[in-house]
């Protein structure tokens, strides 16, 4: 279920919107948030929350690849690896996620802390490489720093 | 006036339509396939582009408006292409499994590719693959099949409203699910199966049985289930109901079905069906022949009718049953028995509330058209929720509310719960004193015009303050002030009355309040009825009071003129109803009951003590297509034939009567055939030789029917009062019954749950059915399976004083903590084992709202 806090947030989301479908990205957005990823009980929760069917919450959800179908870690590291970052050594830091945490692209660390998902540019191509920890930005990622920032999340 | 030319053809329209619909009413086909008549507009499969002059590009057909002066082309060398490249396109994924799927030879895309190619493919790349998917019992969902029309997607969001599927995912791998994935757990109305034109989304039921070109007959006829009468198709091969299919276009159900309607039809050819007669010998049923049977009958009843006299024989009419058969089973008791005991189970609800009604607003004032309900701005409903009692008129209500109107509710209905009703949710048994809050402010706000000087009586005496209602039931101030503002504020205002309020304890007094609501708000009643022809039963004169067109039986001269057309004598003493006669059966003064298609301990309440009472009886008969709990009990049990193997007709709730034409052939009698056979064999001759036979004497003898005919009723849209008199209005002082319970604060009550998927015992026959709602259940809210530790699937063990069951536990997140609901359509378990009643002194319905319930687990 939702916290209160999570409750309200969605009811002041609805208020900006002529119907509650139009609510319904931003929504989901913050049901992710809550639950992580989204399980059926998230869709469920919305649905509730806005009167909207959960077939129609779930086929929405589906349709965007940033909302989450499968139960991510604790973080979520997003690493670019286009051109910039691939150049500056990304796919390097990709190796060292997988021998420092044990995750691979697309998977979630054994200890359940990352998820690591491979982006596409995040427009950091001048301070290349980067990548984006929750909300988080990061830029001109070394294998040395890297280590260093991912230790802030536990 | 609008003028444009399609193919070289001039065409003039009065109003602006599609450039679809315009070629259609011509005579042009135009290829569609996410077009549909009943749906929204989409434009998506691109399959109707046709030629327009001035304008730059192919357009689509089905969302251009026409315009003076238009001129199109709908069959180009280059539309021919494009439609040729759009196939293609869907053929990249859609399998070429056609001498495999059901649908070939009725699918609209193999239709399309056969006229506009491709022959083949150029795409090398694989189809995609996604397992046909068999979770669910009545629905197979093919998605490799899937050509992503969204027409199923938006049936089920549009007309049913039932919002049970949604597209997934995003381009390629899009495709159609319910929320789980797996099982729809929807309302199975099956009208995505419909619509769907390939084979994505089927009936299960059918499944590789035939194909649609082996269907060499097909009937229009109505559904044996509710009181709505949808029209349906049944398609037949080898005397098998294949499939039952809505009608387009009917004016009863327009293209929709509810899962009832659609799946529940394989009782018909159920091997548990009766099909010899039975006669008890030495304790047992065994078989006989027909002419023992009837003998037998025939002769049991002479001897009684002479010991005991006619008044120790009664008889049940059936709501199941056609108009032909209740007909000439009232004739049967009142001219051959000589008695004036007939009833039918209308008895528990229906009749007694409809005549209450009708003593106030005059004959047929339920006689309203059930699409009507989608056009009034205001609807009121109370009483049982009409989406799961009567599928098709539920979803007219969703429709007011889809258009804007305004849904008011009195109670909690799960079925419009999406479609942000007004509620008044008063505690329980003060729905009496909210009532008369809402009449005494409304009559402050419309005043009383004075044509209804008994009503306005009444109403004068109602007055009751919005502060001491809302002390007393709950309900804020504001909220009933708001609900009355939308009542008086209503310009067509419907309301919609349930049997909860009939069967509740004071049950006329609401009737009378709900009927001055109506009436200061100046709108229509429609009253919810469970089977497929109480209404019918009733016009027949399948009551002890009444005459066929409900002339009174009191009067002599009516039964001096039915006994005169029928050359009989007609005894001028109303008989005995449903209830009398079980209380004539228990006290030995009853001796013989001949039952017609009803299975009476299911379904007269305190099931215990009807089977008592039966048990009492010296004979009785059981004419049924099953050998329910009832017939078990007889003494002579009669096979008769079911609703789909004979015909005749049926009266809804609008009182529209309608053609129910037989669709397969099978060995046996109609039910009204065996009744004249054995008043052939009590020497009085019934010498009909089919239904519109018995149709043509009811049309003699009924002034209800007054000349109609099988070919007007054929014709459709005969509509109460037909070509027929009705009576006289009289208006009789109005009388009510006050009567009113308290509940107690943490008491248990039995509540009758009306499930969407069964009617009756008959639906539990159908294997479909049966699938989606295997059991009978005692549903709890979670908080009182929180209190006595109660989890989903434990057995309990529920006790009332007239009985007790046991059952397994589901549990309902909102259900009302007070309840449990128990169904009464699983026989042996149902709530009516549990219902003691007493009689409303007015409707003379069975009041069951009071029954205190026990629950406790049966620890194993």
């Amino acid at each position: 279920m939702f916290s209160s806090a999570a409750i309200q947030e969605i009811e002041d989301i609805r208020a900006k919107y002529p119907n509650a479908r139009a609510a319904l990205l931003p929504a989901i957005y913050v049901a992710q948030r809550e639950f992580g990823w989204l399980p059926p009980e998230a869709y469920e929760a919305v649905a509730d929350l806005l009167n909207v069917p959960k077939a129609t919450v779930r086929g929405v959800a589906t349709f965007y690849a940033m909302y989450k179908q499968k139960p991510m870690g604790r973080h979520l590291i997003q690493l670019c690896t286009n051109v910039s970052c691939m150049i500056l050594g990304a796919e390097r830091l990709v190796d060292l996620l997988k021998s420092a945490y044990g995750v691979e692209p697309g998977g979630v660390s054994p200890d359940g802390r990352f998820s690591l998902v491979i982006m596409e540019c995040i427009g950091a191509c001048g301070t290349a490489p980067a990548m984006l920890v929750n909300d988080d930005f990061h830029e001109n990622l070394t294998e040395k720093n890297l280590q260093e920032i991912l230790e802030k999340y536990k | 006036m609008i003028t444009v030319t399609i193919n070289d053809k001039e065409i003039k329209l009065e109003k602006a339509v599609t450039v679809l619909e315009a070629a259609r009413s011509a005579g042009i086909t135009i290829p569609t396939l996410c077009y549909h008549e009943q749906l929204e507009r989409y434009g998506g499969c691109r399959l109707c582009l046709v030629e327009v002059e001035k304008m730059p590009r192919l357009q689509t057909a089905c969302t251009l408006m026409v315009a003076d002066g238009m001129v199109v082309r709908t069959e180009t060398e280059q539309i021919a292409d494009v439609r040729r490249g759009i196939l293609e396109f869907l053929l990249i994924n859609h399998p070429l499994d056609c001498p495999y799927c059901d649908k070939a030879g009725e699918c609209t895309l193999q239709d399309l590719v056969e006229k506009y190619g491709p022959g083949k493919g150029r795409f090398k790349e694989k189809k995609r693959k996604v397992p046909e998917s068999l979770q669910d019992p009545v629905i197979v969902r093919n998605m490799e099949r899937c050509i992503m029309c969204t027409r199923c997607v938006r049936m089920c969001e549009g007309p049913q409203g039932a919002s049970a599927i949604a597209v997934i995912n995003r381009g390629g791998h899009s495709h159609i699910e319910p929320f789980s994935g797996g099982r729809f757990d929807c309302e199975y109305c099956g009208n995505c199966v419909s619509v769907c034109p390939v084979g994505a989304i089927m009936s299960r039921l059918h499944r590789h049985s035939y194909r649609p070109w082996q269907v060499k007959e097909q009937y229009e006829t109505v559904c044996p289930y509710c009181g709505v009468g949808c029209t349906v198709i049944t398609q037949v091969r080898d005397d098998v109901i294949k499939r039952v299919i809505p009608k387009l276009g009917s004016s009863v159900n327009n293209g929709m079905l509810c899962s009832r309607g659609r799946f529940g039809y394989e009782f018909v050819g159920d091997n548990d069906r009766l099909t010899t007669p039975l006669i008890r010998k030495n304790g047992v049923l065994a078989e006989a022949t027909w002419e023992e049977a009837i003998t037998l009958v025939a002769k049991k009843l002479s001897e009684i009718k002479i010991a005991s006299g006619s008044e120790a024989i009664a008889g049940i009419a059936s709501p199941r049953c056609t108009n032909e058969d209740n007909y000439v089973f009232q004739k049967f008791m009142r001219a051959v028995i000589g008695s004036n005991n007939i009833d039918t189970t209308a008895r528990t609800g229906y009749a007694g509330a409809q005549s209450f009604i009708e003593n106030i607003f005059g004959q047929g004032a339920t006689a309203n058209i059930i699409s009507g309900l989608a056009n009034s701005d205001t609807v009121m409903v109370i009483g049982g929720d009409p989406t799961t009692v009567n599928p098709i008129l539920g979803l007219q209500i969703r429709a007011c509310a889809r258009r804007g109107g305004n849904v008011l509710t009195i109670g909690d209905f799960a079925g419009l719960s999406k479609f942000s009703p007004k509620k008044l949710l008063p505690g329980k048994y003060t729905e009496t004193i909210l009532l008369e809050a809402i009449v005494t402010a409304l009559r402050e706000k419309k005043g009383l015009s004075g044509s209804n000087g008994p009503l306005e009586s009444k109403i004068k005496d109602i007055s009751v303050t919005a502060a001491d209602a809302a002390a007393k039931c709950g309900v804020p101030e504001q909220q009933l002030s708001a609900f009355v503002d939308l009542l008086a504020g209503a310009a067509t205002y419907s309301l919609v009355i349930g049997k909860e309020i009939v069967q509740s304890t004071g049950g006329s007094y609401k009737l009378l309040l709900l009927a001055a609501i109506n009436y200061l708000a100046n709108g229509r009643i429609y009253m919810l009825t469970e089977k497929a022809n109480e209404q019918g039963a009733l016009d027949m004169g399948c009551a002890p009071d009444l005459l066929p067109g409900y002339r009174p039986v009191a009067f002599p001269e009516f039964a001096k003129k039915y006994g005169a057309q029928w050359h009989a004598e007609i005894s001028e003493k109303p008989g005995l109803n449903l209830f009398a006669m079980i209380d004539a059966a228990e006290n030995g003064s009853l001796k013989a009951m001949y039952v017609m298609g009803e299975n009476a301990v299911c379904n007269i309440p305190n099931s215990g003590r009807v089977e008592k009472a039966l048990k009492n009886l010296d004979f009785l008969v059981v004419q049924d297509i099953f050998l329910t709990e009832t017939a078990k009990l007889a003494d002579v049990v009669l096979p008769a034939l079911a609703w789909a193997e004979k015909g005749g007709t049926f009266t809804n709730m609008e009182r529209r009567i309608q053609l129910v034409r037989k669709s397969v052939q099978r060995e046996g009698l109609e039910d009204w055939k065996i009744i004249a056979e054995i008043a052939k064999n009590m020497g009085y001759g019934m010498e009909y030789v089919s239904s519109e036979g018995v149709f043509h004497e009811i049309a003699k003898v009924s002034p209800l029917y007054r000349d109609l005919t099988y070919e007007d009723i054929g014709k459709g849209e005969n509509i109460y009062p037909y070509k027929g008199e009705p009576l006289r209005d009289v208006k009789e002082d109005i009388q009510v019954d006050t009567a009113s319970a308290v509940a107690s604060a943490g008491k248990l009550y039995l509540q009758i749950e009306r499930p969407l998927f069964h009617s009756g015992t008959l639906s539990t026959r159908a294997a479909s059915l049966r699938n989606i709602y295997p059991q009978a259940v005692a549903r709890i809210s979670s908080a009182t399976a929180k209190a006595l530790s109660l989890t989903e699937g434990d057995v309990v063990n529920v006790r009332t004083k007239a009985g007790s069951l046991s059952l397994f536990v589901a549990i309902d997140k909102d259900g009302d903590s007070s309840a449990v609901a128990i169904s009464n359509n699983f026989e042996r378990k149902g709530a009516f084992r549990l219902a003691d009643y007493a009689l409303d002194q007015v409707t003379k319905a069975p009041c069951i709202d009071a029954v205190e319930i026990s629950i406790e687990k049966v620890t194993a």
